[in-house]
């Protein structure tokens, strides 16, 4: 059934057509309207889950874990603070291998109180040992959160996806929500590995002494580097039962391409535009959307860019002291495989100003102007 | 998940990472890890004694007849109070209840209504044909040493109770028609309906007991007929009215209450006239004073103290002034005036308190010229009963006119045992009771020839004398007696304040015309609901606090049994399970090392 709906009903949708057995969520701008829609849902009967209020996200997050330790699928929504408070928590549920699933409306982090998009919240999270989606589209956000869990339950471990405040949040767009019995067939019921229950009594978390904590961790960057396989094949066993994939890193005009610009969240559809005209005009330039952040298909990244002769990456966060996540993570990636090919890290659109077609132009034209970055960090629209 | 495949009680040691599993988890057990030995303190499971058993002079278990009636089991609440003595349905209606006194609800809101529940678990038993427990074969076997009761009063009848329940035959000599003491022939049928005494005293014949009527024991026969029998307990009351000592006295008109109240009760006419004094501020004043509200007349109680220093029951004093009774503090006697040989007056004096005499009351004076004369036609003395102990030999010491006893109940004449109101202790029906258990345990080791001191001690609830009959017959323990439970001890978060249940009040000017009992008792309902109010100190009743609470789960369920297993293998003594009891039958104990 296809229907206009925004980023945030797109999620509470997905929650549903995946069945989610717990929901554990506190309200926060712009995620409120994903958890008030999935409440409805639960009151209507039109999802059989438990739906638990909580006094916080971080109870939120206890919640889920409690709930997915048992067996049950478990899925939060939050953003900014909300992502911020459950940090420990974050911690606990990839440590403790639960495969639950947790939408996350980019907003920028406070204070200067901001309710708008950027992507600092979610990339604060990083080394959580949770998988991270960035999203482009309503109907990508719907898709992720059944792939979340189609690939979390294979790998134990959990899935956040990340939607921006108001361009997707509270935009609305065609979305095609699956029937959900189609769902069931490409995700089964979880039957958990390691499961809480009183008929066979174990413990969960406990202490761990130097003898097994390392091993703990040794394994879980195990899982994660098979997860990028299993995402894979995740996406294209979708592709056959919906018709629809969005692959890890989405290739766009990219392959013969001198200039690829690398982006992620709902800037990929600005720049998408940009690079259509540019191509029109004779312009070279192509395009990366990076939409598995974590764990980071290196290999992949590398192939996408065996042939350009320029990287531009387009960072809406900052690693202050550093410098733009996105641009980090990518300039490692390369470290000791193309070191001839410049990489220049652009920070545009923090706290949710819009980063329009005239900005891609503008790093456009500075990329292509410049044989390499003068700076680690290019600032585009900074009021100086 | 599969079934475990690791060895329950080793530490699990992974050679690779391969054969781990992912997360931490519990794939084994911490069982190996004695965490026992860290512990400095042990909590133990310890009953103590709740402050309204202790408080019982009848030695009753109070506490475990609320936890029995809270779960609506009123027979084995009956049962359990007949462990102690067979009077329930007397005593609750004329006990004074020192219990409630001591409960430590009542430091929190208000006491429990000890009292009522006692009489709806005495009426359950008389109603629904109950009979009493009876004691093993081994332990109640039949035994062939004599012995005699003199007097049938409540300490009598209690010791007869038990001695019968032991395997004895004991013979109750009663100088009146009917037994049952003060019971049957003291108070009145208001407060004590004759067929609950009866019920109950046919409980303790049925048991084996030989009660002779009409039998008033004398010197001549105690010598004679009481020559051959191995004990004998002297349980004669005190029925001799002191006098007033002021001119007049010798009047036909001035009597003895004690006396009025016996005729009463035994059926006889008693002429009194229109306008009535009663002298003195005990039970025998208010229930003359009541009863002859009852026969039509008006009456008048004066009294030499004040209101607080009035031995009567509190709530029979109460009672009596609802009744319309007018009563004269601080006012006494000092001459009875008549014309003809008959009384019409009585001239009195106001009295103020001065320094406390030797019962700890404030002793009354005079006030010089404050006389002043009231218009009576009889007068009732009822300042006070002394025993009747012309028929004792003088082997068998007495002081103060009291037989002096040892805290056992024997007498200086080996053999010789008494109790009740014939010896020095409290005029109470509860007291006596205790002072009949007393006397029947040594007894009986005194027969049995054992050491009556020692195992008197081991029966002892509390501090105050009251002992358990339980205890010694059937050897359970119900608690480290010595310890008492204080308010302090309990753990007020898991009990929410509620109103108390008391009984009805009745209607006082029905009431007042006839001799019907005056108070009706509680429902079923209200006694479940009242019972529940109790604390339990003490006692554990398995709310399973110390089970949900341990953190080391090293508190489980006895299967076999009431009550919980520490695992002290691996308990840490972190005291929670002690600290969370909500009532004190649990402590911590220094770890001897
Ligand atoms: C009017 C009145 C009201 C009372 N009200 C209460 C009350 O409400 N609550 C309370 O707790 N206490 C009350 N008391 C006190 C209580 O009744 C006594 O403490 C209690 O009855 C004493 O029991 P006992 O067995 O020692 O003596 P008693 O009950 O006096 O019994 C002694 C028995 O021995 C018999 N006897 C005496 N001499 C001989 C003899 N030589 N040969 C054979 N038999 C003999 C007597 O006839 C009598 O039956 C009251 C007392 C009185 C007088």
């Amino acid at each position: 059934m296809k229907k206009v709906i925004t980023g945030n009903y797109a999620v509470s949708y997905g929650a549903m057509v995946s069945r989610s057995q717990v929901i554990a969520a506190y309200p926060i701008t712009p995620q409120t309207q994903i958890v008030e829609l999935l409440s409805e849902f639960c009151a209507d009967g039109l999802l059989d889950a438990k739906f638990i209020k909580v006094e916080s996200e971080h109870s939120a997050m206890a919640s889920c874990i409690g709930a997915s330790a048992t067996g049950a699928r478990a899925f939060t929504a939050t953003s900014a603070h909300g992502l911020a408070l459950m940090h420990e928590l974050l911690h606990w549920a990839a440590l403790g291998r639960l495969p639950i699933v947790l939408a996350n409306v980019n907003r920028a982090m406070g204070p200067g109180w901001s309710i708008w998009t950027d992507q600092n919240d979610s990339l604060s999270q990083r080394d959580t040992g949770w998988l991270q989606f960035y999203c482009e589209s309503n109907q990508e956000i719907l898709d992720t959160i059944i792939q979340g869990f189609k690939i979390s339950e294979q790998i134990l471990l959990p899935t956040m996806l990340v939607l921006d405040a108001f361009f997707l949040s509270h935009t609305s767009e065609p979305v095609d929500i699956p029937d959900i019995e189609v769902v069931d067939t490409y995700l089964p019921k979880y039957n958990a590995t390691y499961r809480l229950s009183t008929e066979n009594p174990y413990a969960f978390g406990g202490l761990t002494g130097p003898d097994h904590y390392f091993e703990i961790r040794y394994k879980m960057q195990e899982t994660m580097d098979q997860a990028i396989e299993i995402a894979r094949q995740a996406d294209e066993e979708f592709e056959r039962i919906f018709g629809r994939s969005h692959g890890l890193i989405e290739r766009y005009y990219s392959d013969d391409a001198e200039l690829i610009l690398v982006v992620s969240g709902s800037i990929a559809s600005t720049t998408r535009d940009v690079v259509d005209q540019l191509r029109s005009e004779g312009r070279n330039v192509g395009m990366l959307k990076v939409r598995m952040f974590r764990p980071f298909p290196r290999q992949e990244f590398r192939n996408a860019v065996r042939r350009a002769k320029k990287v531009a990456v387009i960072d809406r966060n900052i690693c202050v002291g550093f410098g733009g996540i996105f641009y980090q993570e990518i300039t490692s990636t390369m470290y000791g495989h193309r070191d001839d090919l410049p990489i220049f890290g652009f920070i545009a659109g923090l706290g949710g100003r819009d980063v329009t077609p005239n900005v891609i132009h503008e790093i456009v034209t500075h990329a292509e102007t410049h044989d390499t970055p003068d700076t680690e960090i290019i600032w585009i629209g900074v009021k100086r | 998940m599969k079934k475990r495949k690791y060895p329950k009680d080793e530490i699990i040691t992974f050679k690779s990472a391969n054969e781990m599993p992912p997360l931490a988890v519990s794939l084994g057990s911490m069982r190996w890890n004695k965490t026992g030995s860290w512990r400095y303190i042990r909590p133990i499971y310890e009953n103590k004694t709740p402050p309204c058993d202790e408080a019982c002079p009848a030695g009753e278990d109070v506490e475990g007849v609320q936890y029995l009636c809270e779960q609506g089991k009123f027979e084995d609440a009956w049962k359990l109070i007949l462990e102690e003595h067979p009077f329930p349905g007397v005593q609750g209606r004329v006990c004074y209840h020192p219990c409630e006194e001591a409960c430590n609800r009542g430091h929190y809101d208000e006491a429990i209504s000890i009292h009522a529940v006692e009489r709806f678990v005495g009426d359950y038993g008389l109603n629904h044909g109950l009979i009493p427990p009876r004691l093993s074969q081994e332990r109640g076997h039949k035994k062939s040493e004599k012995i005699a009761i003199i007097g049938a009063g409540p300490a009598g009848l209690v010791c007869a109770y038990h001695l019968a329940r032991m395997g004895y035959t004991p013979l109750v000599l009663e100088a009146h028609p009917v037994p049952g003491g003060i019971l049957r022939v003291g108070i009145p049928s208001y407060r004590l309906p004759k067929d609950i005494l009866e019920a109950e005293i046919e409980h303790i014949i049925k048991m084996g007991v030989d009660i002779q009527t009409d039998s008033r024991v004398d010197r001549d026969l105690l010598l004679k007929d009481l020559k051959d029998f191995n004990a004998i307990y002297v349980a004669t009351g005190a029925h001799e009215s002191r006098n007033l000592n002021v001119p007049g006295e010798d009047a036909s008109g001035v009597m003895s209450g004690l006396q009025f109240l016996i005729d009463l009760n035994l059926g006889k006419k008693i002429a009194i006239g229109k306008k009535v004094a009663v002298i003195g501020g005990g039970n025998t004043a208010m229930d003359t004073a009541r009863s002859v509200l009852r026969l039509g007349s008006e009456v008048v109680v004066v009294y030499r103290r004040s209101r607080a220093e009035m031995p009567a029951i509190p709530a029979e004093v109460e009672e009596a002034e609802h009744e319309g009774i007018p009563i004269h503090f601080l006012a006494t006697p000092i001459r009875v005036i008549t014309d003809q040989e008959r009384v019409v007056q009585m001239e009195c004096v106001k009295m103020e308190l001065g320094e406390p005499d030797e019962s700890g009351r404030r002793r009354p004076v005079p006030v010089e010229g404050s006389n002043f004369i009231m218009d009576v036609e009889t007068v009732f003395t009822a300042i006070g009963e002394s025993p009747q102990l012309s028929f004792l030999t003088e082997d068998i010491q007495t002081e103060w006119g009291s037989i002096v006893v040892s805290d056992h109940g024997e007498t200086s004449k080996k053999g010789i045992f008494a109790g009740g109101d014939a010896v020095d202790q409290p005029r109470t029906v509860a007291h006596a009771i205790g002072s009949g258990k007393v006397a029947a345990i040594a007894i009986d080791t005194f027969l049995r020839g054992k050491d009556t001191a020692k195992i008197a001690a081991s029966v002892q609830i509390g501090q105050k004398g009251s002992v358990s009959m339980e205890r010694y017959l059937r050897g359970e323990i119900r608690y480290n007696a010595s310890k008492v439970v204080r308010f302090e001890d309990i753990n007020l978060a898991y009990f929410e304040h509620k109103d108390r249940v008391d009984l009805p009040r009745a209607d006082i000017e029905k009431a007042k015309q006839s001799f019907v009992e005056v108070n009706s008792g509680l429902p079923e309902s209200a006694v479940t609901t009242e019972s529940g109010r109790c604390f339990n100190c003490g006692v554990c009743n398995m709310c399973e606090n110390c089970w949900v609470f341990c953190p080391d789960i090293s508190i489980s369920r006895k299967t076999d049994a009431f009550g919980y297993d520490i695992d002290y293998d691996h308990c840490k003594g972190c005291g929670i399970c002690v600290e969370e009891c909500p009532r004190e039958a649990m402590s911590l104990e220094e770890e001897q090392k």
